[in-house]
């Protein structure tokens, strides 16, 4: 767009630096000034490559300009990634130097020396680019206020990033800590396209809010990658199409593999290196491995000296790694924003459609890849649900609060309920939360002459810190990303990255494994240190990591049933699965896109129940629970259920005969709180919520004691509080964590619902060929933590009685 | 409650999923590593655990002394986590602690955690001796048997592919270690370089405790 003489931009400083560089402003850039200059709060929605960064600063430098040597901080940058907020700062370099502007900028994050970091709190630039945690931890100095009092302008990029987790609500809480400092602060959002604006408008804009949007025209390629090979059934590591893969990077300048897991990289790493006989140059990215070496690889990536790297989500954001030219998805991608995300990495050109490539690693994988193409093609997102705030980042709120001096718990709570997350948090659990940073907050009121926080007695409403060493204790937990205990892992004396402890504890002496692309073999444990050494061994485990397994969207699922039923298509698909489908359709039934097939044979001894709900792995996961409960009631003698994305199987001695009478909303409802009682999915979250709640001391990787032992004297607390105090607010938030995060409980409601009606029940003689993929996955125990362990017990006894000859009794 | 049958210096025990140990013949039901009060105690460092442990190892010890009724208790210290714990029992507490001790011999052997602390009512020594078996917190130089606390054993038990840990009853020929009888109490690896030196690494009789049995390895 050409600049004329109604663009208010004309007379912008940052014009002449664009006009030297013969580019123009975009429209969403002019309507953001204008906005922001009326004073309203903005969230912008473009896509990569159209100046999303520049748009954010285009009213701080003018104002900045304008106020001439602005003292202090007038603009805070928050950013998602540490990464990121290093790549802004070297965008907006160099403008600023090559106009010789006299503004000054700065990063802080936590890799930032302590050094600066007190500089900076002495002298503030005027725009600091930061991280949702370093804010927080500005937020509970003794001196915030002075620091922030003269804020202008907050800009949080990728906001869409911000909206559905923890980090969200902690973002939220200390946006509304500035308003307080700041009260003319004025917000501003950048994001990708996201479907449902208004509701990050909600949550981010209080002024006059508006949405800027920008819609790119240019659709990005996308095809699924033509195999000769046979695609299997089940299974999630492509090994069939490794050749295929291989010459794909062959064709292109760089390609980035984006797989769904650390797991899939290492393997996926590791196969093409087995077949790399053109010796190009291959690495691999993702979050465990050390910094160093992740920055090594994006290093590289920028300056174009690889020719492909295999990633997991830990290279989705943001930066820009200029010359990829085509991405590469292996594995099922799970939801629309999450593909597009991904393929927007490639080519940063406006213009220029993004390339890309979906390899599914088995069947349903492939019904799946082509319902994500199809909706790319109707530009129809996922829609980010916003979250109700949780309240263990309230606590720790409370706690840096106190940090940062004596507060009103009033005005604390007034200030609280303005963040869009938490408009419903009722004043008395709120208190609740002030008693547990107090002393625990337990109904025994054993702690009063050790508390932690306390009110003053002259003004009840009036709480203060006891100790300025606890700020320490606060300043360990900030933040609401808990991970799993991990072992740092060192060959040599050099760190390779971090490891899953319970990995490594289920390893023996010489075992090898595959870690930062290198076979590795388990030497000792000593003072929480993993020492490796290279390996030739050709067999080598894959560590595991628990946790992060996304499950299908709603929306890709509905897609993809809707695909499923359109049988006119099926001759477009490689004739494996045009096969595989219409065998179905003669042996049993493909169901319409709002029925839910039920499938039942007997196989072996035992009677199978296979329930096609598309509902995604965790809310199949919590059904198969409730179902089991459900044919336990009626004496089926259920013995195990195996869940994915698509469906649930179970197995039971006795034929199912009541399946419509079972499967409705009332089998929620009744096994529900059963469920989480018995597995041990409430016990996990409560270790997050009483680490971000501050309860108990996080521990980083190589720290003396070890995460196991936070995660063990956490299960004692929880079993001790869920015994003598099941009202704990601490327990309730675990529990509403469980519903939201892990079992998808509005999910399943939604479906149990409306099921009875729909359900398509065929009586089969044996397993149909829409089962085997989910058939194929049964191998896994189905046992409780709490069972497990019983289990292994007795069976070892046994062993050990038998080889002594002594035949145990029992 | 099934038990284990434990033989240990020429005598017979009996191991209990409550991780107390009984000894039939002099009927004295054994307890090590109560570590009443630990909570309190973390709540001064303002780590707030919740404050039930006193309670919860109370009325475990309670529901022992009802059901088996011995003439002696042995404590094999650490009966109280520190000086703080006191503050953990209330008047009732001490109520019902002078009640069982109508009919059983508290005998409390001082740990490293509650040396220098009294309580009304129990018997206090740094070591005791019955026949051959000396009784005593941490191991000494002595050529009797010896049943000792302190360490809070566990094992790691790898079978299958899985991995668990658990809190174990250990012995050697000459040393017995009981596990930790508290609440918020954690363990330690029997490999670790702490147990090593006092039971070796050869002729170990390993028994983990189950959710309501004792196991034998």
């Amino acid at each position: 767009m050409n600049i004329n003489k109604s663009n208010p931009l004309t007379l912008h400083p940052l014009t002449k630096w664009m006009k030297k560089k013969k580019w123009s402003w975009f429209p969403h850039q002019i309507e953001t000034f204008q906005h922001v200059r009326s004073g309203s709060d903005v969230v912008v929605f473009a896509p990569t490559g159209a100046g999303k960064t520049l748009t954010g600063f285009i009213n701080p430098i003018d104002d900045l300009i304008k106020s001439k040597k602005y003292k202090g901080l007038h603009t805070l940058y928050i950013s998602p990634l540490k990464s990121l907020a290093n790549d802004i700062v070297r965008n907006l370099e160099k403008p600023i130097k090559e106009l010789d502007l006299n503004i000054s900028f700065q990063v802080r994050t936590g890799d930032t020396t302590p050094y600066k970091k007190q500089k900076q709190k002495q002298k503030p630039p005027n725009i600091l680019i930061t991280t949702p945690e370093s804010l927080a931890l500005l937020n509970s100095y003794e001196n915030a206020k002075e620091f922030f009092h003269n804020l202008k302008y907050i800009i949080i990029d990728e906001i869409h990033t911000f909206l559905d987790n923890k980090r969200a609500d902690l973002l939220s809480l200390n946006i509304e800590r500035l308003q307080t400092f700041s009260p003319n602060l004025q917000r501003i959002g950048l994001s990708a396209t996201l479907k449902n604006k208004l509701d990050a408008k909600r949550w981010l804009c209080r002024k006059k809010p508006k949405i800027i949007s920008y819609e790119n025209s240019v659709l990005p390629k996308i095809k699924i990658l033509e195999s000769k090979e046979r695609i299997p059934w089940s299974g999630h590591m492509a090994t069939y199409s490794i050749n295929e893969i291989y010459k794909e990077i062959i064709k292109s300048k760089l390609t980035i593999i984006f797989v769904n897991t650390r797991a899939q990289a290492e393997y996926m790493f590791k196969n093409l290196w087995l077949i790399n006989k053109k010796k190009l140059k291959i690495a691999v990215h993702h979050g465990s491995l050390e910094k160093n070496l992740r920055l090594k690889v994006e290093n590289n990536l920028s300056k174009g000296l690889v020719d492909c790297v295999v990633a997991t989500s830990s290279l989705e954001l943001g930066l820009d790694y200029g010359d990829v030219e085509k991405i590469i998805q292996v594995g099922a991608p799970k939801g629309i924003n999450r593909l597009l995300q991904r393929v927007g990495r490639s080519n940063h050109n406006l213009n220029t459609p993004s390339k890309a490539i979906l390899v599914p690693t088995n069947r349903f994988e492939f019904i799946e890849a082509k319902a994500a193409i199809e909706e790319i093609k109707k530009n129809n997102l996922d829609k980010i649900d916003l979250k109700e705030g949780s309240f263990d980042v309230v606590a720790q709120h409370i706690f840096a609060t106190a940090c940062a001096g004596q507060f009103d718990i009033n005005d604390l709570y007034k200030e609280i309920i303005k963040a869009y997350p938490y408009k419903k948090l009722k004043l008395n659990d709120f208190k609740q939360l002030i008693n547990l940073i107090q002393d625990g907050g337990y109904v025994l009121k054993n702690y009063d002459q050790f508390k932690r926080i306390f009110q003053l007695r002259e003004n009840k409403n009036i709480y203060k810190l006891v100790n300025r060493r606890e700020t320490r204790k606060y300043r360990m937990n900030v933040g609401t990303i808990i991970e799993n205990p991990m072992l740092k892992i060192k060959l040599g004396t050099k760190t390779l990255g971090n490891i899953e402890e319970v990995f490594i504890q289920n390893l023996s002496q010489g075992d090898s494994f595959i870690f930062a692309g290198q076979i590795l073999e388990f030497q000792s444990m000593k003072n929480n240190l993993v020492q490796v050494k290279r390996s030739k061994s050709l067999i080598s485990k894959i560590p595991s990591y628990s946790g992060g397994r996304m499950p299908l969207s709603t929306n890709l699922a509905n897609s993809v049933r809707v695909l499923l039923a359109k049988s006119n298509m099926w001759d477009f698909y490689p004739e494996q699965i045009t096969e595989w489908l219409k065998r179905q359709k003669n042996i049993s039934k493909i169901p319409k896109k709002d029925e839910y097939l039920v499938e039942q044979f007997p196989r072996k001894k035992n009677f199978y129940t296979v329930i096609y709900t598309f509902a995604g792995w965790h809310a199949n996961q919590t059904l198969g629970f409730l179902l089991l409960r459900g044919f336990k009631e009626f004496n089926y003698k259920p013995l195990g259920f195996v869940a994915n994305d698509y469906a649930i199987v179970l197995w039971s001695l006795k034929e199912v005969k009541e399946i419509k009478t079972i499967l409705n909303l009332d089998l929620l409802d009744k096994h529900l709180d059963n469920y989480l009682e018995e597995t041990s999915i409430v016990k996990r979250l409560f270790r997050d919520n009483a680490i971000i709640s501050c309860l108990i001391e996080r521990r980083l990787p190589g720290m003396e004691k070890t995460g196991k032992q936070v995660l063990f004297s956490s299960d004692l607390i929880y079993t001790v509080l869920k015994k003598n105090e099941p009202d704990h607010i601490l327990l309730k938030s675990s529990y509403e964590d469980a519903k939201k995060n892990m079992i998808d409980y509005d999910r399943l409601r939604e479906i149990l619902k409306k099921i009875d009606k729909k359900i398509i029940l065929k009586k089969l003689t044996s397993i149909s060929p829409l089962a085997v993929p989910i058939i194929l996955e049964i191998n896994r125990e189905n046992l409780s933590k709490k069972e497990t362990d019983e289990y292994i017990l007795e069976d070892l006894e046994n062993e050990i009685l038998k080889e002594a000859n002594v035949l145990s009794i029992n | 409650m099934y038990y284990q049958l434990i033989n240990f210096g020429n005598e017979e025990f009996h191991a209990y999923p409550d991780k107390s140990l009984y000894w039939k013949r002099l009927n004295t039901l054994i307890v090590s590593d109560l570590h009443i009060g630990k909570s309190i105690s973390y709540a001064k460092n303002k780590q707030f655990l919740p404050p039930y442990d006193t309670k919860e190892i109370l009325n475990k010890i309670f529901v022992s002394l009802d059901k088996i009724k011995p003439s002696n208790l042995i404590i094999v210290g650490d009966l109280l986590h520190d000086v703080f714990s006191t503050l953990s029992l209330k008047d009732q507490d001490h109520k019902n602690l002078s009640q069982y001790m109508k009919n059983t011999d508290f005998i409390w052997i001082k740990g490293n955690h509650d040396k220098n602390i009294q309580i009304e009512g129990f018997k206090n020594f740094t070591n005791y001796k019955i026949d051959k078996l000396l009784f005593t917190h941490i191991p000494i130089e002595t050529s009797l048997f010896q049943i000792c606390g302190h360490y809070h054993p566990k094992v790691k038990i790898s079978h299958r592919g899985k991995t668990i840990f658990k809190t174990c009853f250990i012995h050697n020929e000459k040393i017995f270690i009981l596990p930790s009888f508290g609440i918020l109490t954690g363990g330690l690896d029997i490999h670790s370089k702490q147990i090593s030196d006092v039971l070796g690494k050869n002729n170990l009789s390993i028994y983990p405790v189950g959710q309501d049995k004792v196991y034998k390895l």
